[in-house]
């Protein structure tokens, strides 16, 4: 019986994703696997990895199996660790592992900040990681750099195709994935999808779309929504909102969306554009591949080793405007985009609703405005505040929720004291900042909908 | 044991529980649409649970494949709950509020429960075998994390209710991503187009039943020793069914309003009635279907309390018996069914309810009389040969059987 560790499905996660492919494939070639994830999943058996105390529990673990895969991620094996010392017990601990069992790590990704800093750390890293029978990663320039920056021994790594194990989740073609979505035929469409973080650098996409002036011929989707409720990424995911608002030619799509649903995104793209600030190696980028969809992408990380023959890289915005006119030349014989305001075409329902289910020699006249109040209500219902919200809001909104301090310090104890005390009065502080909280959400609401009564554009009286 | 192969073409069906003693509306449907399937000579499984519980998901039927009656196979896989419920109750109370609660913790909530490792994984290794998998209802692991893996042969009937988890983005995006969806009824077709971004391939199939040609009242109170007139409820004793707001309304009419009236009640769940009363609520515990049929034809009336209907069985099965019908205006299909049956009344809260109680234990004839139209309703709307032809018809456009399945229901169907 062999052991794969990973973050697995049901969670919507990149490396999920990727490890249920390869679970697939080598379930389907007979080899005997079961599955171990951090959290509660579709996965065989859990256990709360992150710290010294999981680490050593698949070190005991791992003797039951005649091999461990371990998808290796640096939340998934760090994500409880607080101080240098618990971070080189960790190493220490998967060390452990590879001396119990037939280990393989598969990095896909390594935090070196803090093996720079902690020469121990350093030294334990290199040495658990060269303890493993298997040492992988998906692109030549990780290979240089464990090789730089922690001293491996280039020989012990092997680099493996990211989308070796990758299928296909939709089998519809490019008009049938547009026609799905709610998006026009002609336009040249370009594609920015993942969870909104500021690494991705979807908001460096939209301001290259807006000089691009594409709008007459090419329309920028960015699709995706917010992994955790973290004031960070919500901050960002708001700037990013009002960014597509005011940009013509832009619609964000702020939803979580199933992996069909991604892949038919992708499908129904001309170009694909990974404008990511870091990144180790993408699988928005392999899934790309699968469907042979062009990419934009800029030159970090593995991207470069990944990306296939004919993908334009950027190095700013400026060179970013130069791709995608360069791209959507392509297909300007195509008839021409919609080329209205976003939010006109929000207001019309465009993109990612229904399609019409009527019967055109025999239309029913009841069934069309039934469906018509269904779309209206499902927008009310579905659509963010930020996507529905005009001008007045956006002070509000940037304010984000109530943050708490965050209890660091830079002397010894302070930090544990600080921790301590928020937990002693936190009976006292949750209650006004679960109001505080509460009372901004519904004044961003009401001022949400004052926006949209006064916005002329998103009136949806059909006599005006 | 070697487990039999995915016949081709199979049909698989994913409920999270399966057998004859099992109690819940969606489950009813599946088991019933499962069978009828079956008989017309589609190959059909279903993949399902070793659980027949709901609150402990303990394993209590063996794990494996079993053929059964119709020619249906049943392959069960063992349940895992060993996570400790404490996201479950922390963010599912947050839900239920109201309050925002993000994806991650979505997922978290939606973990910390049932999982079934075992059919997650049979369903990633032989979902391609399958021309359809459905999975019902939405909000149960089976449905929500299984239903992920193959969404291209996939049909949810979601047996969607007007209630905060429907809205979660983990179901949004479920929905929107599935190949096909079935509803129960218009009106949940009509919530599911508020909630949700449906694929194009949905309809209203409905559900059926199988209307007895007789009944035996009086078997079932020289059975039970009931002489008195009485209210029913069959189903699952539980908050969120309206059974607290019915047991503390009856006792209200109990206290205040001199009657003879019963309470009798079949099903799951505790009791919890109030001492003073607790000698004018019944239990007759899991009925069987001749039982339940004739529970309904004795009642004075049957009572429906819970708003979280997706098409209401036992409310048509007291029609058929000829039974009015007292429900929770706060179900849109309960009320839709009255209001377009008119063999029933309509409460929208507890006072209510008590006058309605009242008006039945006042007026038994006239509650007879205003059931006439119930069984003409059920008739007309919901025979299973209907539901199954529907079924048939989406199944052959969505997705259609390849050759060799085709020629052998030709040679199987009448």
């Amino acid at each position: 019986m062999n052991l794969m560790v990973t973050p697995y499905p049901p969670y919507r996660d990149g490396i999920a994703a990727y490890a249920v492919q390869e679970v697939r494939q080598l379930r389907a070639d007979g080899v005997d696997i079961e599955v171990l994830s951090p959290l509660p999943s579709a996965a065989h058996h859990h256990l709360a990895l992150g710290g010294v105390r999981g680490m050593a529990a698949l070190a005991r673990r791992a003797t039951r199996y005649e091999s461990v895969i371990i998808q290796f991620s640096p939340e998934m094996i760090f994500g409880a660790c607080r101080t240098p010392a618990q971070r080189v017990a960790v190493w220490a601990g998967l060390r452990a592992v590879a001396s119990q069992t037939k280990l393989e790590i598969r990095l896909h990704e390594i935090e070196y900040g803090p093996l720079d800093r902690n020469p121990a750390e350093r030294r334990m890293a290199r040495l658990a990681l060269q303890a493993a029978d298997r040492l992988t990663v998906h692109t030549r320039r990780e290979v240089d750099e464990l090789v730089t920056r922690i001293g491996i021994d280039p020989d012990g790594v092997t680099v493996v195709d990211h989308g070796q194990a990758f299928r296909a989740a939709t089998a519809l073609n490019r008009e049938q994935a547009r026609d799905e979505l709610g998006v026009g035929r002609a336009g040249h469409v370009f594609l920015c999808i993942g969870f909104l973080q500021d690494h991705k650098g979807f908001d460096t996409a939209v301001e290259a779309f807006a000089r691009a002036e594409l709008v007459d011929q090419a329309e920028l989707h960015v699709v995706g929504s917010v992994r955790v409720d973290h004031p960070e990424l919500t901050a960002y995911a708001r700037r990013l909102a009002g960014l597509c608002r005011r940009t013509e030619g832009v619609t964000l799509h702020q939803r979580y969306v199933s992996d069909e649903e991604f892949d038919r995104w992708i499908v129904a793209a001309d170009t694909v554009v990974l404008p990511y600030r870091e990144i180790w190696s993408s699988g928005v980028m392999e899934r790309a591949k699968l469907y042979d969809r062009p990419t934009i992408a800029t030159d970090v990380g593995g991207l470069g080793d990944q990306a296939p023959a004919g993908t334009l890289f950027f190095t700013d915005t400026d060179t970013l405007v130069k791709a995608m006119t360069e791209r959507a030349t392509l297909t300007a014989g195509r008839a021409p985009a919609a080329g209205r305001p976003s939010a006109e075409r929000s207001a019309t329902g465009n993109a990612g609703s229904p399609p019409w289910l009527v019967d055109s020699d025999a239309p029913d006249r009841d069934r069309i405005e039934a469906q018509i109040r269904a779309r209206v209500r499902a927008r009310q219902l579905t659509e963010p505040v930020e996507a529905r919200a005009g001008a007045a809001v956006d002070p509000l909104l940037a304010l984000g929720p109530l943050p708490r301090p965050h209890a660091v310090s830079g002397r010894p104890g302070v930090s544990t004291v600080k921790r301590l005390i928020r937990r002693v009065i936190d009976w006292e502080l949750e209650p006004i900042v679960t109001r505080l909280d509460a009372l901004q959400r519904a004044t961003i609401e009401a001022t949400a909908e004052l926006d949209g009564r006064t916005d002329p554009d998103r009136s949806d009286d059909p006599g005006t | 044991m070697i487990e039999p192969a995915v016949e081709p073409n199979a049909i698989g069906f994913v409920p999270p529980r399966f057998g004859d003693d099992v109690i819940g509306g969606a489950e009813a449907v599946v088991a019933e649409a499962a069978r009828g399937l079956a008989r017309r000579g589609h190959p059909v499984e279903v993949l399902t649970t070793c659980a027949r519980d709901h609150y402990t998901w303990a394993n209590e039927y063996p794990a494996g494949a079993e053929a059964v009656a119709d020619g249906l196979i049943v392959r069960r896989f063992a349940t895992q709950t060993d996570t400790s419920g404490v996201h479950r109750d922390r963010i599912g109370a947050r839900i239920l509020t109201g309050h925002g609660v993000d994806i991650a913790e979505q997922q978290l909530w939606a973990n910390d429960s049932l999982r079934v490792s075992e059919l997650w994984h049979h369903v990633l290794d032989t979902a391609g075998s399958y021309r359809a998998l459905v999975f019902a209802p939405y909000m149960f692991w089976t449905t929500y994390a299984v239903g992920q893996i193959a969404p291209g042969r996939s049909i949810i009937m979601p047996c969607l209710h007007d209630e905060p988890t429907a809205g979660l983005d983990i179901f949004t995006s479920l929905l929107a991503g599935t190949h096909g969806v079935w509803f129960l009824t218009e009106p949940e077709a009509e919530l599911g187009a508020r909630l949700f971004r449906l694929p194009s391939r949905h309809a209203v199939v409905g559900a059926g039943l199988h209307l007895p040609t007789s009944y035996d009242p009086d078997r079932f109170r020289a059975e039970y020793g009931i002489d008195a007139p009485y209210v029913y409820y069959a189903g699952r004793r539980e908050w969120g069914k309206g059974w607290s707001e019915l047991v503390e309304s009856f006792a209200e009419l109990v206290r205040h309003h001199p009657s003879d009236l019963r309470l009798v009640t079949s099903g799951v769940g505790p009791i919890d009635a109030p001492s003073d009363v607790a000698d004018r609520i019944v239990d007759v515990g899991f009925l069987s279907d001749d039982q339940r049929n004739n529970a309904m034809a004795a009642a004075t009336a049957y009572v429906q309390p819970s708003v979280m209907e997706s098409f209401s069985r036992t409310v048509l099965e007291a029609w058929a018996a000829g039974t009015a019908v007292v429900a929770n205006a706060g179900s849109a299909v309960v009320s839709w069914h009255v209001e377009r049956a008119g063999a029933g009344l309509l409460y929208r809260n507890g006072l209510e309810l008590i006058e309605a109680l009242q008006f039945v234990a006042d007026r038994p004839e006239a509650a007879a009389n205003l059931a006439r139209g119930g069984r003409a309703y059920v008739e007309q709307h919901y025979r299973w040969d209907a539901v199954l032809d529907r079924m048939e018809t989406t199944l052959d456009a969505w997705l259609p059987a390849t050759a060799p399945a085709t020629a052998a229901r030709e040679r199987v169907a009448p």
